[in-house]
């Protein structure tokens, strides 16, 4: 999936703070378990696992299954103790890893 | 779940000398223009032939009514006599009566004691579960499963029998397990009543694009809006300001002379963007419906107003009022049958809620969860059409444009609220 | 505080479910069993307390293609006390697996939010680990419906 990811992080916080991280990939989630028209399994391909780090350090992580629903909407929480960037990445089945990067201004 | 595809109509030579096109083209379009707009005002505006979508039953119902056309059978005269008591398989009946391949079926309606394990049953109907006890004669229990409308003719239960949903030994059966039902239903929780089950409130911020997928027509409208068509034009070439289109979408649909017809917002697109830059949007398909969503939400806030004094509307909304109240298909359902609170209107069927008309069109175009897809109101009318086991008509049928201005004259008064997103 | 007893004899795939019995389960339809033997594989075989785990899904789905859950575990979360992972499952759907979150202290909150696809009327089951290897864990059941008249 080329689409962009969908993010909700805020752009500031205080030191120490816990603040509310918003996510979302468009993709189709495709479980495995659908026929098509002809009676033929589509095969599966979803995102596996999404990754979230703070200046290099893990955060949050989910292995995702096929019962997570189509455009997987990941949401989590993270204690900002100082400024810096978080990386999300987002990993397809089919081994493309998508990732984007959101700046956060610590006071 | 893809659906539609656009059929390119061919070059630009192909389109210059064969459509009626009304008025002139502005630099910018005033925001209360007196010229009106230029439309393709003759041919089709979806696909032809109509093809249902092919992932969505595909039972002919011919022999029944549609919404252009009478052709149910009739109702008996009167009730058929049943000469003694009448035995039925008990046991076949209780599966019958919560046979969802049925058409409902019962239980869709009905509480009915144990049957479906008494979970999740509707109430647009009466409870069932003393049925038994009630004084009822075999004769009378047949004949109004078969066919309701002999003693009650403005009943809004199917004509299970006469409409061939089931026959005369399954209508049996069913009486036989009528006849056991003697007890209040056990449910296992609250929750599976359907007289103290609360009605479902959306609490989801439908303009959130991270729980609104229809929000992302809006960017996907906001790109086919510089576009530029194959007669070199863009909405944009005219619609730079799009803060003056704020309150057109509000007053739609609208009673169109040229056509003698009433035209949606999805009809328009199509029409007008065919006539000024020469795209071929055609109804229902992604264009389309992403452009159908961004025009209604630059009206967001805006208060719903139709016109229905001109001639031609005053005639179209008594039409559109007339076919809501029409029964069509199988299950020989009329919108108001569902949609109208004097009848299944702010009830369950089973477990999904009945709204009630004013409400349904504010919110249109749609995200529908269940089909992980945007619907703009003519597809939710062939969709409610096809599950009701009634033919749909395409979407840009002459009735559709009654039905929806009957249907946004209802709504008048709500504020535009779009991308919705819903069941 | 209830404790609910994991057998050996479910990580190997046998035995019937301890603590809960489900409804109708369709014979297509993973059963309770199946969901154990994910549990039993993320502890261990070794025993999860009930509690500590507040777990937000509605009562009803109207439809089962995006159910919003979030889980939510009670602890400080320090670098010495903290929830490292949660598991969750549901013993209606194909196959049991939904998601494993793992968290860190960084999380700073030990919650996470998602929105699932559910098959019919079914429990979800959530199983939270702590950093020195205890484990918790909590049930929902979301009852599941699909359209009124037949479509």
């Amino acid at each position: 999936m080329a689409e962009k990811p969908r993010l909700k992080v805020p752009k500031e916080a205080k030191k120490g703070e816990i603040i509310e991280l918003k996510t979302l990939l468009s993709h189709v989630m495709e479980t495995g378990l659908r026929k098509d028209a002809q009676g033929n399994v589509i095969p599966r391909k979803i995102i596996n696992k999404f990754t979230c780090e703070f200046n290099g350090k893990p955060v949050f992580s989910a292995d995702i299954e096929p019962a997570v629903a189509a455009n997987p909407y990941i949401q989590f929480n993270a204690k900002v103790n100082e400024s810096g960037t978080f990386k999300f990445t987002w990993v397809d089945d089919d081994g493309t890893v998508t990732t984007t990067e959101e700046k956060i201004t610590v006071v | 779940m893809k659906r539609s595809i656009i059929t390119s109509v061919g070059a630009a030579g192909a389109v210059a000398g064969l459509f009626a096109v009304a008025a002139l083209f502005p630099v910018e379009a005033p925001a209360q223009a007196k010229k009106v707009a230029p439309l393709i005002t003759t041919g089709d505006a979806s696909v032809r032939p109509w093809k249902r979508y092919s992932d969505w039953p595909q039972r002919d119902m011919s022999k029944f009514n549609t919404l252009a056309n009478l052709v149910s059978p009739p109702a008996p005269k009167e009730p058929k006599k049943i000469a003694g008591p009448v035995t039925g398989d008990v046991a076949n009946g209780q599966k019958l009566v919560a046979d969802r391949t049925r058409g409902g079926s019962c239980l869709a309606c009905h509480v009915m004691g144990p049957a479906g394990n008494a979970d999740l049953p509707g109430n647009v109907g009466p409870d069932l579960s003393e049925i038994g006890n009630a004084g009822r004669e075999d004769e009378w229990l047949v004949n109004y499963v078969t066919d309701p409308r002999v003693y009650n003719p403005e009943s809004t239960m199917p004509p299970w029998g006469t409409h061939g949903l089931f026959n005369e030994q399954e209508i049996n059966d069913i009486v036989a397990f009528l006849k056991t039902l003697k007890s209040p239903a056990k449910f296992r929780s609250p929750l599976d009543d359907p007289m103290k089950r609360p009605a479902p409130v959306e609490t989801r911020d439908n303009l959130d694009d991270l729980q609104n997928p229809g929000m992302w027509a809006v960017e996907k409208a906001q790109e086919l809006w510089k576009a530029k068509g194959p007669l070199g034009s863009a909405c944009v070439t005219c619609h730079a300001n799009t803060a003056t289109l704020k309150s057109w979408s509000v007053s739609m649909p609208k009673f169109e002379p040229r056509m003698d017809k009433v035209i949606g917002v999805e009809e328009f697109i199509y029409r007008h963007a065919k006539a000024t830059t020469g795209a071929d949007w055609l109804m229902q398909s992604n264009e389309n419906t992403a452009l159908a969503v961004y025009l209604r939400y630059l009206s967001n806030g805006q208060i719903i107003k139709v016109d229905t004094t001109s001639p031609g509307a005053k005639a179209a909304l008594e039409r559109g009022k007339a076919l809501s109240a029409r029964k069509l298909g199988q299950l020989n359902f009329a919108c108001t049958d569902c949609h109208d609170p004097s009848k299944g209107g702010l009830k369950w069927i089973r477990g999904q809620w009945l709204g009630e008309q004013k409400g349904q069109y504010d919110h249109f175009p749609t995200w529908r969860t269940s089909l992980q897809s945007i619907w703009d109101i003519r597809k939710r009318f062939q969709w409610c059409q096809v599950n009701i086991r009634a033919d749909e008509l395409p979407p840009d049928a002459k009735e559709y444009g009654d039905l929806e201005l009957y249907l946004a004259s209802v709504n008048s008064g709500l504020k535009m609220n779009v991308p919705g997103i819903r069941h | 505080m209830q404790t609910i007893t994991r057998r050996q004899a479910l990580v190997l795939g046998s035995g019937a479910a301890v603590f809960m019995t489900v409804g109708d389960v369709s014979p297509l339809f993973a059963t309770p069993a199946e969901a154990d033997a994910e549990i039993a594989k993320f502890t261990g075989g070794k025993a999860a307390e009930k509690g500590k785990i507040s777990i937000d899904l509605p009562e009803i789905a109207e439809n089962g293609n995006t159910v919003p859950l979030q889980v939510t575990v009670e602890s400080p979360m320090t670098d010495k006390d903290y929830i490292s992972d949660i598991l969750v499952v549901a013993d209606g759907n194909p196959r049991p697996g939904i998601a494993t979150f793992h968290l860190t202290p960084l999380s700073g909150k030990a919650t996470a939010a998602t929105r699932i696809r559910l098959q019919t009327t079914e429990y979800i089951i959530v199983v939270a680990k702590t950093n020195d290897g205890k484990f918790f864990t909590d049930r929902k059941q979301v009852k599941v419906t699909i359209g009124g008249c037949g479509g």
